[in-house]
């Protein structure tokens, strides 16, 4: 014979940890063994609830006068009786229950990513994103040597980079094998690439900005709000690699995750900034362009805004007037 | 005849060598003479700091007049200006009494300072402005590094040329602790007060009028400048900044070319300009210097100095580098140099730097401009300007002006010239 349904104990994340069929009703849910379904809760009842049809053939829930009662939902009210329908959730005690019909539709399948792999995580995009970094690396310690260089020299330091790159890779894969038992190693050479592409991108693109606007300190933005976003990315990529949260809990984790990171560097620049210190703070990055593409001021503007520079100071010193004996 | 010739000569010669030997020996005879005539009008200044009475600073002093008016060097007291409660100024003289100074005047522009004791001294130097030959013996007294009163002989060799504030150059040895002494003539006139060397017998003294000046304003006056003398200090500061800084970097500065640019140099006579080039076969690009800057400076503090107003031109070049490569370069020269080498909490703010690309009549270029403010003599800054030519290539322009002690007027003024004068050639 079918079964008319299933009744599921889940668990405070909604996953099922115990599935009872149900033949025939009315049936009863409590702690005694007697009961077709036996919960292990010492605030339920011995014989807590029954299931069965009224008489309309509806199916319901009824509390059996129990102490703690039937709530219904997750945090619902405290009910008498409850109708039932295929996926109703309802609580007794501190135990979640949800009846599901046979003809309960069940939820999508998930890919196995064990067997299917995506091309992300093939040796190949490795060993591509280790040559492209490679290369990137060797293409920067050419262009900010400026003494005569042999080739040698140009490539000895992009390769040590890469190598330290791919042993703190090769740390991780240890850590995820003790974690989620295999190794992962291509995936975290590609993904080190990935995250150190970012900061070589962001880096470039920061300069040219704040040559272009002095007045924007990319730099410093750069410097917290991307590396956090870089963060952030790697936080979410590993959270739908190593676990089974959903697409919306990953994305509030890793920006959480970097959130944090961007807050705890604000605090230790601001904490850096308060001492005293005889550096003059500003960058001096200058481009190869042509004149006519950049954005300036007139020498007349320039000494305006000095006003701004004067009243800065003035309310330093002041400040340090009041603090000194 | 022959004969006759011959013994007369014998005789002048023998003459001339006698008249030398006595005036060698008068020579040597006068120093002892001067040193014990005139050593008691001459004290060891020390400042005590107040907590540990244990001293901060030596320097030597002289009484200046019958009522116990003293003259020595600012810088010898200047902690007592800075922080008056912290600080106290004992006065020693060679019998070895002690006695307590209190400040009475200063010119921090001529590094001198007028104290008063309440004992009156047995007597005094008196000072002289009239002008004396080239090659006169001069003595000078002080405690160096607190060894004992000292004389020391040495010749004056003028007043210096090009410099701001007129000093003595006296030729002799001045070491640190007889600052504040009288450097006195034969006849024990004083012409000049001790206050700087720069090694091998090259020592400075600031001239007698400016010592006479001081003191007949302060004796007829007699009274502390309402606002304390560190408000007097900032007053003074102020007022001579417009004597030197008022017309520099005009259009009637002279002016150098250094590859495609026009810069100034040599604004007046009190700079002095250096210039140099690194071209070195390792190297892939030339590198040319040219740094003025002004010889003087006023003390302020063990911390601070203004008026010191410098500005160099660093002009890199390359036939080899590319243009990214090159602007690596470029732009590490326009960071580099970016703290200051004195300043603390106490004394000074921290920078604050606008840094923006600018475009003068003749080009574009990136201006940066980072000042600080001197906390216990307002309105008075640090600054430095720079300034670092764009548009090109493989050759560059970093041109740094920086100026202590300025009003924040004379920061913007003196940029506004600064950056009109680089002009780029075509």
């Amino acid at each position: 014979m079918a079964p008319l349904g299933y009744v599921e104990v889940l668990d405070s994340k909604g996953n099922v940890t115990e599935r009872v069929r149900v033949d025939s009703f009315p049936i009863h849910v409590g702690r005694a063994y007697s009961n077709h379904v036996v919960i292990n809760d010492p605030y339920v009842c011995p014989v807590h609830l029954a299931i069965e049809r009224d008489e309309h053939e509806q199916l319901i829930v009824r509390d059996l006068n129990s102490v703690n009662g039937l709530s219904s939902g997750i945090n619902g009210d405290r009910v008498p009786v409850l109708e039932l329908y295929s996926g109703t959730q309802f609580r007794i005690g501190h135990t979640l229950l949800r009846f599901c019909s046979v003809d309960h539709p069940p939820a999508p399948t998930l890919i196995d990513r064990e067997r299917k792999e995506s091309w992300v995580a093939s040796s190949y995009a490795a060993f591509i994103a280790g040559l492209i970094i490679l290369l990137l690396l060797c293409l920067d310690s050419f262009l900010s040597s400026i003494e005569r260089v042999t080739a040698a020299r140009v490539v000895s330091e992009p390769l040590m980079t890469l190598a330290m790159l791919i042993g703190w890779a090769g740390l991780w894969a240890l850590a995820s094998r003790i974690v989620v038992t295999r190794f992962y190693f291509a995936q975290h050479v590609t993904f080190a690439c990935g995250a150190l592409f970012g900061f070589l991108g962001l880096g470039t693109l920061s300069e040219w900005l704040e040559f272009f606007f002095p007045v924007i300190p990319a730099l410093w933005i750069a410097g917290f709000l991307g590396s956090g976003l870089i963060l952030a990315a790697l936080v979410y990529g590993h959270l739908g690699w190593a676990s089974t949260m959903r697409r919306r809990s990953r994305l509030w984790a890793s920006l959480l995750v970097s959130g944090a990171a961007i807050g705890l560097s604000l605090i230790i620049d601001f904490a850096n900034r308060s001492k005293f210190s005889n550096v003059m703070e500003y960058t001096g990055i200058v481009k190869p362009i042509d004149a006519a593409w950049l954005p300036s001021t007139s020498v007349n503007q320039f000494i305006e805004n000095t006003g701004k520079l004067k009243k800065e100071l003035d309310l330093l010193a002041q400040k340090a007037r009041a603090t000194q004996p | 005849m022959k004969r006759n010739v011959v013994f007369l000569t014998l005789v002048l010669c023998l003459s001339m060598a006698a008249l030398s030997s006595r005036a060698w020996a008068q020579a040597l005879k006068a120093t002892p003479e001067i040193f014990k005539r005139f050593s008691e009008h001459v004290v060891k200044i020390e400042v005590i700091e107040t907590g540990s009475f244990a001293k901060a600073s030596i320097g030597t002093g002289f009484f200046a007049s019958g009522r116990g008016h003293l003259v020595t060097n600012y810088h010898v007291i200047s902690k007592v200006i800075h922080a008056p409660d912290r600080y106290r100024i004992e006065v020693t003289d060679p019998l070895g009494q002690s006695t307590q100074a209190k400040v009475l005047g200063v010119d921090v522009v001529y590094d001198l300072a007028v104290l008063r004791t309440d004992r009156h001294p047995k007597g005094f130097l008196a000072l002289e402005a009239k002008p004396i030959e080239q090659g006169t013996r001069l003595y000078s007294l002080g405690h160096p590094r607190d060894l004992g009163l000292t004389i020391v002989e040495g010749t004056y060799n003028g007043l210096l040329r090009h410099t701001l504030y007129p000093k003595v150059h006296f030729t002799g040895s001045l070491n640190p602790g007889m600052s504040g002494g009288p450097t006195l003539t034969h006849a024990g006139t004083v012409i000049g007060v001790n206050v700087a060397t720069e090694g091998e017998q090259i020592s400075f003294l600031v001239p007698a009028e400016r010592v006479l000046a001081l003191l007949e304003k302060t004796v007829r006056f007699e009274s502390r400048p309402v606002n304390g003398f560190l408000a007097e200090v900032g007053r003074q500061i102020h007022a001579n900044q417009e004597r030197y800084l008022s017309g520099m970097f005009s259009a009637t500065t002279p002016s150098i070319d250094l590859g495609p640019y026009t810069l100034p140099t040599k604004p007046a006579d009190f700079f002095r300009c250096w210039a140099d080039a690194v071209r070195r076969k390792e190297l892939p690009y030339v590198a040319v210097t040219h740094d003025c800057s002004t010889d003087d400076y006023v003390f302020v503090s063990s911390e601070q100095s203004s008026g010191i107003v410098r500005f160099y031109h660093q002009l890199l070049s390359t036939a080899e580098l590319y243009p990214l490569q090159f602007f690596t370069l470029y732009s590490g020269q326009v960071q580099v140099g970016n703290t200051a080498v004195f300043g603390n909490e106490e004394e000074v703010t921290p920078f604050r730097c606008q840094t923006r690309n600018v475009q003068t009549p003749t080009g574009k270029l990136k201006a940066v401009l980072c000042a600080r403010q001197y906390v216990k003599l307002p309105g008075l800054y640090d600054a430095v300007f720079r300034a670092a030519t764009l548009g090109a290539r493989n050759v560059g322009l970093v041109t740094t002006l920086s100026l202590s002690g300025v009003s924040f007027e004379n920061i913007e003024g003196l940029s506004r010239r600064y950056m009109e004068t680089i002009k780029w050639r075509r």
